[in-house]
């Protein structure tokens, strides 16, 4: 915070002294270059290799002790409806985020033990959810209906 | 099956029954046509009314005392209370989650006490019964996966819709692996399944002889028509079981697989899919071809939510009503008057 704040003075004093109008635009705060391609795409494998853990997990019975997997309800994801959290859960009590309503599944349905919610593998479930609902505008709160994933014609559904 | 049971049972005397059923095709809701106006186009129809039921995707896991064994137990209590009894049960697949001896064991107890109460079952097979031994322990249990029979004027039939291409072999895949990748919804490597060439020519023979006017109910655990081939919400050759099944007026399909409420027309058959015992699935990202007939949102903290069977009543015209058996408010008021065939 300190760094960015010192960033934008030391932008304003240089814009001033050369003696133009000042806008500040998003440009004047950043911090650094674009990412360059390979840098990005490193990136995204980071994310894919979280993602494809949480596909895995989200198939797996050893969240559970009834055999029951996330994917018996929510096969590639469906009805997750992750961009509608946090919302008010009605089986909750109270308005919960999507980690919660991962914990509550895994203790209701599956009858296991709640996952630690900065845990890795709670980390990779979230990944998975929210990807197979990638391109879907945020909708915190909505309760209204359920909304299907991502259409998958091949594959698992994510590169 | 049991050979003698289904002889013994089902009356053989005609395969052929008046298929008037015109008032069908203007709304599938009983509440916008009444089965006795539409009964006055069949006059001279050869079929006894009788009820039916179908129960499937019970999807049972060896471990005893488990929440699939309840909502079964409670669908054959709901079955068995059932006043006048129905002719028969229909099992539609997906007995067992993975295809084990104890599971299918499980199963046939379940289905067994039908048996005791004196209610006949027939069953087909689905992938969760089918390939951990590719079908070894459910033939043996069962009897044939594809069938016919005649009751009360109607021609029943049951097919295997579940066979697919061998995607095991060139993967070294064990027979747990290959069941494990089937048992998944949306498995990546299992590809489409169908009833292959020898149910299509089994299938052809076998109505050879029927009349036009015969009607004709078909059984197969998935959609003949697609829904969401992703999730196999399909069969290959649907496109010629159907075209097999144009020369009748009027066929009613019943499909398990989906555990939903959907509903379709394709050219003379009309289609409709059974709620599993075990879970419910979403809806595919796709249009629903008749959105009216579907379910509500499930509670996920109700294990008896979004779940149960289905009471058909078959009348003399060879008008369907469909009453899915539910123990939730799933459905919205017009599906829960029944759904039209």
């Amino acid at each position: 915070m300190v760094k960015l704040k010192t960033l934008v003075l030391v932008g304003l004093a240089s814009a001033i002294s050369a003696g133009v109008t000042v806008f500040i635009s998003s440009k004047t705060a950043e911090a650094r270059k674009p990412f360059a391609p390979e840098d990005l795409k490193l990136m995204d494998e980071e994310l894919m290799q979280l993602v494809k853990k949480g596909d895995e997990l989200w198939h797996s019975p050893k969240l559970g002790k009834n055999g029951l997997t996330c994917a018996n309800c929510h096969p590639d994801g469906a009805n997750a409806n992750p961009h509608t959290f946090p919302k008010f859960q009605d089986n909750v009590g109270k308005v919960a985020t999507l980690r919660e309503m991962i914990n509550w599944c895994i203790e209701r349905p599956l009858e296991g033990k709640a996952l630690p919610e900065d845990s890795e593998d709670m980390k990779a479930l979230e990944a998975y959810a929210i990807y197979m609902y990638r391109g879907y505008p945020l909708k915190p709160g909505d309760n209204t209906r359920e909304y299907p994933p991502v259409k998958v014609k091949s594959g698992p559904g994510y590169p | 099956m049991k050979k003698i049971s289904r002889r013994d049972f089902f009356s053989l005397s005609t395969k052929v029954g008046a298929a008037a059923f015109t008032a069908g095709a203007i709304s599938p809701f009983t509440g916008l046509v009444s089965v006795a106006e539409a009964g006055s186009h069949g006059s001279k129809s050869k079929i006894t009314p009788f009820n039916f039921v179908v129960v499937g995707d019970t999807h049972l896991y060896e471990m005893p005392n488990h929440r699939f064994d309840k909502t079964f137990d409670r669908a054959i209590k709901d079955i068995l209370a059932m006043k006048p009894k129905p002719d028969f049960v229909l099992f539609i697949g997906d007995l067992a989650q993975f295809g084990k001896v104890k599971e299918l064991e499980k199963g046939k107890k379940f289905l067994d006490r039908l048996e005791k109460a004196g209610i006949k079952y027939l069953i087909i097979p689905g992938e969760h019964d089918w390939y951990l031994d590719m079908g070894k322990t459910w033939k043996k249990m069962f009897g044939k996966d594809h069938w016919s029979f005649d009751h009360k004027g109607v021609h029943f039939i049951g097919l295997n819709s579940i066979l697919v291409e061998d995607y095991w072999t060139a993967k070294n895949m064990t027979p747990w692996e290959r069941m494990l990748a089937i048992a998944e919804l949306e498995c990546h490597v299992c590809g489409l399944w169908g009833v292959g060439e020898k149910q299509l020519e089994w299938l052809e023979k076998d109505v050879k002889k029927l009349r036009p006017d015969t009607p004709v109910v078909v059984f197969t655990h998935s959609p003949l028509w697609d829904f969401y081939p992703r999730w196999n919400f399909q069969t290959k050759d649907a496109p010629q079981i159907r075209h097999i099944l144009s020369k009748f007026e009027k066929v009613i399909a019943i499909h398990g697989h989906v555990h939903q409420v959907v509903y379709n027309r394709t050219g003379n058959m009309v289609h409709i899919g059974n709620l599993a015992t075990s879970w419910p699935w979403p809806y595919p990202p796709v249009e629903l071809p008749y959105p009216k007939i579907r379910m509500n949102r499930v509670d996920p903290g109700d294990i008896y939510d979004g779940i149960g069977f289905a009471t058909t009543y078959i009348d003399d015209t060879f008008l369907g009503k469909l009453n899915y058996k539910t123990w939730a408010e799933l459905l919205p008021d017009e599906v829960k008057k029944g759904v039209l065939l």
